[in-house]
């Protein structure tokens, strides 16, 4: 570079680290191997996915950048975006792919690998399917009130008051129900739990 | 008719209207739903899934495989249950090396699933194995001028491959069931947007915009009144609807009933049997467009 | 070290053996010829470079020295020896192989002369769109008498409905009227409308075509385009000239410029076939042309060649829902943005003038689902821009807006249009629609602008969507029909990608234009130019030469069991009254016939199994190299595979030696055994990408070998196959290597097995 250094050439230099790295190309084929990455090469970039989804104002990388950007091998910028728990999981680009890439599978896959490598901890997204898997396990269905209970910031009173709301509402109608549903515990989600926590972080 | 009934977790506690909507016209129309014992939770999409991808299939496939003891068809009255358990089908299918892991997982709980039970939407048992036809027959009420936007959401019409319940771009089912019990039928550009599903806990702001669209959409195209079939999509368009009103500072008041419980109207049902004082935005203000047809409070 | 030429003089039936250095050169020739002359040799046998290169050359000579230039035989030890192996003793070894299995098999070598066959001096071109009337054209012009078939009641095609054509705006009918009237005028060509082939028989040269022709119910001769008939006629029903736009008569003109310019009815419609009533149209004819009793006729034509120019249709649009086509009339495809640039355009909804107009493109095509085709339809991009131009010219403060995903501005003078386009203040957004939503008066295009990283909706008063390029109704069954071969996308397969891309696998059948993949009005002429000069070619001198490297059969051993009839690729085989008939034109020497005959009723002249065994042995027998590997190559792009690597000077394993083969479906299980018993450890079977076992046949052909091979407990291992294109030397080369390391891993057969083979085969020989 004949020019002067600026933080834009580190920034440069970082992006081509990451795409040019061994471990971005890892990801990559990781990705590939993931329910929903298997035809991510194919993906034309024609930016139909982002097009048609309902909460794209939200995420900072639209659905079709965040294959772009794991084709690139950016693992950091991929599970690191809102994008993937901002998806609510509508189906709509996976309908419309003319690639048929299955971008809404893959974004519970990211999701999965996001909460497993640490990258979101302790934000209300992750926390959300941590404590959901918490209370499905304990009672075998979910029970909303201590999921919620759960996931509240307890130091915002403004939600505090909004959820307490919501609750009076349905309480009113006979909806509420303060009962965990059960089923018969006994061992069997125990069990289950042996075979199928692998790599779990709790 | 017998089915083996999968409830679905919401729909025992913040919709259980829905439920018993579903099961009165049940009665009527010579279907037995058979609960399905001890099941649990499916899992939610991709509830369980984020966290542990291989224990929420093994939870899916638990009742996939007490089903199969019960030799039934599998319905349900949640979308995002029919979802989930029929993906499950095709990723035990599809994909031997979960299926062998979630093999033992069940033969841990003294389990086994086959594969191959049927995951039906009850919308479906009542439009393919009822028909239109007996639907007819027993519509006691017509539900006249009553606009009804059916709302589809996102499982009843996609993705192909595992929810095939109608056209995943212009579905038309419930608009038929709507025209069949008398009503009008509205054509409305949110009727397959989706509602927010569960980003109304972790994201609210982003849940109430989705819905507001759904909801005016419908409204300016006419209707008077909306109908689901997901108890997700109804808890967001119904008893959300006052938090939609008072974030985005609009009035909507349209009643979103639960199918069932429009067709429960239709066949002369009173209120409280199909559980419409159970609904947050009252239908109170639909009744008398059709109550000149009989004696409704 | 061994002397090549000694060891070969040794052998047994070898009067002569020489060296020269250039052996293709005048004085080696004449050398040749005039030991043929003098010594009275009946065989000569050329050792030196690839019969790819020299063949025909050698032939010629022998033949000039008054021998049948099939006795000649050739064995390449350069290409595939000298230029290829480091080792010289191991390098010598192999060459004295090859020239002993050349020796060996040209004993059995027999007199062969090729037949001359009379060609009809006619062509059938099938489909009246540009690129058959070009064709017909061309042909006429050439003196060769031209029957000109099309389906529907009016030559012209698609090009006759398109407004202007990129980039130049030509008017379309003006370019292309004045050529459907020379068709009409030409004395040489006979059109025939409404009209299909429904059956083909016989061969290059000689084909037979029965025309099925549906009846218009008009007598062309008679009528003279008044109109009257359309006026009067009560029903009305949707024009297909017209995309469905508007409504015709039962009774119609097809349009203005009609070939031939008549009316024609539509009996689906027509009240006298639908309900017996009517007849007005006739009432009032002045002509006296209507003839509601007309019938169909059945053509039979003899034809030299065919071209196939059958075109093209577009995909339905329905199929890709989120486009919202079919549920508001003002989203329309771009062929019917034509229709309606031509109609004065105007909204189907209101017929008020648009000025918005959204362009959505690739709909339905680069697909990997199931309602799409995976590749690009090449003339989308160019259409939207040059329909955007037209708008901007007819529309002011039109406002075109192209949402594409990449545009492809490929041929002359497209850049410099896409480069007018946003000149002329054409919007392009990068990003494929997501849906059209119909609301009311308008649409609403919901996109996201890809380069801007935003979403947007915007409203339009018209969409037009591309729909992909799908070949026409009826092209498969037109295939099997013809016996050629359809590519991967449907459309009809070219000979090759690069240098036979007018000429199918079929002897005197041609495609050209869209038929054969979408393009556009120029590269269709090309083609249609290209396909009517080998035609030509092809039926130039009047004669065409019938190789006579064709199937034939040994007497009194067909029983007519037929297996053989579907196995051949080019439908060559018939049934007679005994026995099963060969048809040698068609025959393309191949030999897939001859080892699944269980009766041993089929060989192949100039690849005998007599001539092969001979050659097998040959290559093994008589010298103790270890292992010795045979390698089966097709001899067109496999073979010059290996000769490719050998220019290279690519170095491999003096253990292959290479036999050369039509096809490795000429191959059955004795000759295998035959390998293995005369003292090869190991054989390999390389077919060319483009031959006529593709990979997975070749593979279930193979593995059957190792099934059977397991009889006699040779491992499966010992035998290997691959397909390669002719660029791919390194491939097999490198796959050769492997073999060869494999093959000595293993270690070499057993001489007990060997001899347990042998005496297999030798029961064998004395009857199955």
């Amino acid at each position: 570079m004949v020019h002067e250094k600026t933080e834009h050439d580190e920034e440069v230099k970082t992006v081509q680290q990451v795409v040019n790295s061994e471990s971005g190309k890892d990801f990559l084929r990781e990705v590939m191997k993931m329910p929903g990455g298997e035809k991510i090469l194919g993906c034309i970039q024609c930016g139909t996915c982002a097009g048609g989804c309902p909460t794209r104002f939200a995420m900072d990388y639209s659905p079709m950048q965040i294959i772009k950007m794991i084709n690139l091998g950016m693992k950091r910028d991929v599970l690191s975006s809102s994008t993937i728990w901002v998806c609510s999981a509508c189906y709509t680009c996976a309908t419309r792919c003319p690639r048929n890439v299955s971008f809404t599978t893959l974004m519970m896959s990211l999701k999965n690998r996001a909460i497993l490598e640490n990258m979101v901890e302790n934000s209300v997204d992750s926390n959300f399917h941590k404590y959901f898997f918490e209370v499905v396990n304990k009672y075998g269905r979910i029970h909303e009130p201590e999921l919620l209970v759960k996931l509240m910031d307890k130091t915002d009173l403004r939600s505090l008051q909004h959820n307490a709301n919501l609750g009076l509402r349905l309480l009113k109608k006979g909806k509420l129900r303060m009962r965990a549903p059960k089923t018969e515990q006994n061992k069997w989600v125990n069990n289950m739990l042996e075979k199928t926590s692998e790599k779990v972080s709790q | 008719m017998k089915y083996a009934f999968y409830p679905g977790c919401s729909v025992e506690s913040t919709e259980r209207e829905y439920v018993d909507s579903a099961k009165e016209i049940s009665k009527v129309l010579g279907i037995e739903l058979v609960e399905i014992p001890d099941w649990n939770c499916c899992g939610a999409v991709d509830a369980v899934y984020a966290f542990n991808p291989l224990h929420s299939v093994a939870l899916a496939a638990r009742n996939l495989a007490l089903a199969e003891k019960m030799q039934m068809d599998v319905t349900t009255l949640c979308s995002a249950c029919y979802f989930t358990l029929s993906r499950t089908n095709k990723i035990l299918e599809e994909d031997s090396g979960t299926k062998s892991k979630v093999d033992a997982a069940l033969e841990s709980a003294g389990l086994k699933y086959n594969g191959g039970v049927k995951v039906r939407h009850f919308a479906d048992v009542l439009l393919s194995d009822v028909g239109l036809e007996k639907i007819k027959e027993n519509v006691k009420v017509p539900l006249n001028n009553l606009k009804v936007a059916s709302y589809y959401g996102c499982f009843l019409a996609r993705p192909p491959g595992i929810c095939n319940f109608d056209n995943p771009e212009h579905p038309t089912r419930l608009d038929e069931l709507v025209e069949a019990l008398g009503a009008s039928k509205v054509n409305y550009y949110g009727k397959t947007r989706c509602c927010g599903a569960s980003l109304g806990i972790t994201n609210e702001k982003i849940m109430l915009k989705l819905s507001k669209d759904v909801l005016l959409s419908a409204k300016s195209a006419g209707a008077n009144c909306m109908i689901t079939a997901c108890p997700l999509c109804h808890l967001n368009l119904d008893a959300k609807q006052k938090d939609i009103e008072s974030h985005f500072h609009i009035k909507i008041d349209l009643p979103v009933l639960h199918f069932t419980q429009l067709i429960g109207l239709a066949f002369g049902m009173e209120s409280n049997q199909i559980g419409l004082q159970r609904n947050c935005v009252s239908p109170k203000m639909i009744i008398p467009l059709f109550a000149s047809n009989t004696q409704h409070k | 070290m061994v002397n090549v030429k000694d060891k070969i003089a040794s052998l047994d039936g070898v009067k002569i053996a020489e060296t020269f250095e250039y052996v293709c050169s005048n004085p080696a020739q004449e050398r040749i010829k005039k030991a043929v002359k003098e010594q009275g040799l009946n065989r000569v046998v050329v050792a030196s470079c690839s019969p790819r290169m020299h063949l025909e050359t050698f032939r010629q000579a022998v033949k000039s020295a008054g021998m049948n230039p099939y006795f000649l035989e050739m064995a390449n030890i350069r290409e595939q020896c000298s230029w290829v192996h480091d080792d010289k003793s191991k390098a010598t070894n192999k060459a004295i192989a090859l020239v002993r299995a050349a020796v060996r098999r040209a004993q059995y070598l027999e007199p062969l002369t090729p037949s001359k066959l009379k060609v009809t001096e006619s062509v059938l071109v099938i489909g009246g769109g540009i690129a058959g009337i070009n064709s017909a054209l061309e042909l006429a012009d050439k003196g060769y008498q031209v029957y000109l078939v099309e389906r529907n009641p009016s030559i012209g095609g698609h090009m006759s409905q398109l407004s202007k054509t990129f980039p130049t705006f030509d008017c379309s009918a003006c370019i292309l009227t004045p050529r459907m009237v020379t068709v009409a005028q030409h004395p040489s060509i006979k059109i025939l409308t409404n009209a299909e082939p429904i059956a083909v028989k016989g061969s290059a040269g000689n084909y037979e075509v029965d025309v099925k022709i549906k009846p218009r119910y008009v007598d062309t001769a008679k009528c003279i385009a008044c109109g009257e008939c359309t006026q009067k006629c009560p029903v009305k029903k949707p024009s297909s000239f017209e995309e469905n736009l508007v409504e015709e008569k039962a009774i119609y003109r097809p349009f203005k410029q009609a070939i031939p310019n008549a009316s024609v009815i539509d009996k689906d419609y027509c009240l006298h076939f639908t309900k017996g009533v009517c007849g007005i149209c006739q009432k009032f004819c002045k002509s006296e042309a209507i003839n509601f009793n007309q019938e169909e006729e059945i053509m039979e034509l003899k034809v030299g060649a065919i071209i196939v120019s059958t075109g093209y249709t577009l995909m339905d649009p329905h199929l890709i829902g989120q486009y919202s086509f079919g549920f508001h009339p003002d989203i329309i495809t771009n062929l019917q943005f034509e229709r309606l640039m031509l109609q004065g355009l105007h909204k189907p909804s209101n017929g008020e003038v648009p000025k918005k107009v959204a362009f959505i493109l690739c709909v339905g095509s680069r697909a990997a689902i199931a309602e799409g085709v995976g590749y690009c339809c090449k003339i989308g991009c160019m259409t939207a821009i040059k329909q955007a131009l037209l708008l901007g010219k007819s529309v002011p403060d039109a406002e075109p807006w192209i949402f594409y995903t990449d545009v492809r501005a490929h041929g002359k003078g497209y850049e410099e249009f896409y480069t007018k386009a946003r000149e002329h203040l054409t919007t392009f957004i990068r990003g494929r629609a997501a849906e059209v939503i119909p609301n009311g008066s308008h649409l609403i295009v919901k996109a996201e602008d890809t380069l801007l990283g935003k979403q947007i909706e915007e409203p339009f008063d018209m969409v037009v969507l591309s729909p992909a390029l799908i070949p026409n109704k009826g092209t498969k069954e037109l295939a099997y029909m013809l016996g050629i071969d359809l590519g991967p996308d449907d459309f009809f397969l070219e000979a090759h990608h690069k240098l036979r891309g007018v000429e199918t696998k079929r002897e005197g059948m041609y495609v050209a234009g869209a038929s054969q993949g979408p393009k556009d009005v120029r590269e269709t002429t090309m083609e249609s130019m290209a396909a009517a000069s080998k035609v030509a070619t092809f039926l130039g001198k009047g004669e065409i030469s019938v190789s006579p490297e064709v199937a034939y059969l040994v007497p009194d051993r067909c029983d007519l069991c037929g297996i053989c009839i579907d196995k051949c690729p080019t439908k060559a085989i018939g049934r007679g009254k005994k026995e099963v008939i060969l048809d040698t034109v068609s025959c393309i020497g191949c030999g897939l016939c001859v080892p699944i005959c269980p009766k041993e009723a089929l060989d192949l002249k100039n690849t005998t199994d007599k001539q092969l065994v001979a050659q097998i042995k040959g290559i093994v027998e008589g010298d103790e190299a270890t292992p010795k590997i045979i390698a089966f190559v097709e001899k067109m792009t496999a073979y010059g595979s290996a000769d490719l690597g050998g220019q290279s000077r690519r170095s491999y394993s003096p253990e292959i030696r290479i036999v050369r083969i039509p096809s490795i479906g000429r191959l059955g299980i004795k000759h295998v055994l035959h390998a293995f018993a005369a003292g090869a450890d190991g054989v390999v079977f390389v077919e060319g990408d483009d031959g006529l076992l593709k990979e997975d046949k070749l593979r279930e052909h193979v593995i059957q070998f190792k099934k059977d091979l397991g009889k006699f407990r040779i491992q499966s291992l010992r035998l290997q196959s691959t397909t390669t294109t002719l660029p791919q030397y390194e491939k097999i080369l490198a796959l050769f290597d492997d073999f060869v390391e494999r093959i000595r891993k293993l270690g070499p057969i057993t001489q007990e097995k060997r001899e347990e083979v042998k005496k297999f085969l030798e029961g064998e020989k004395n009857g199955p």
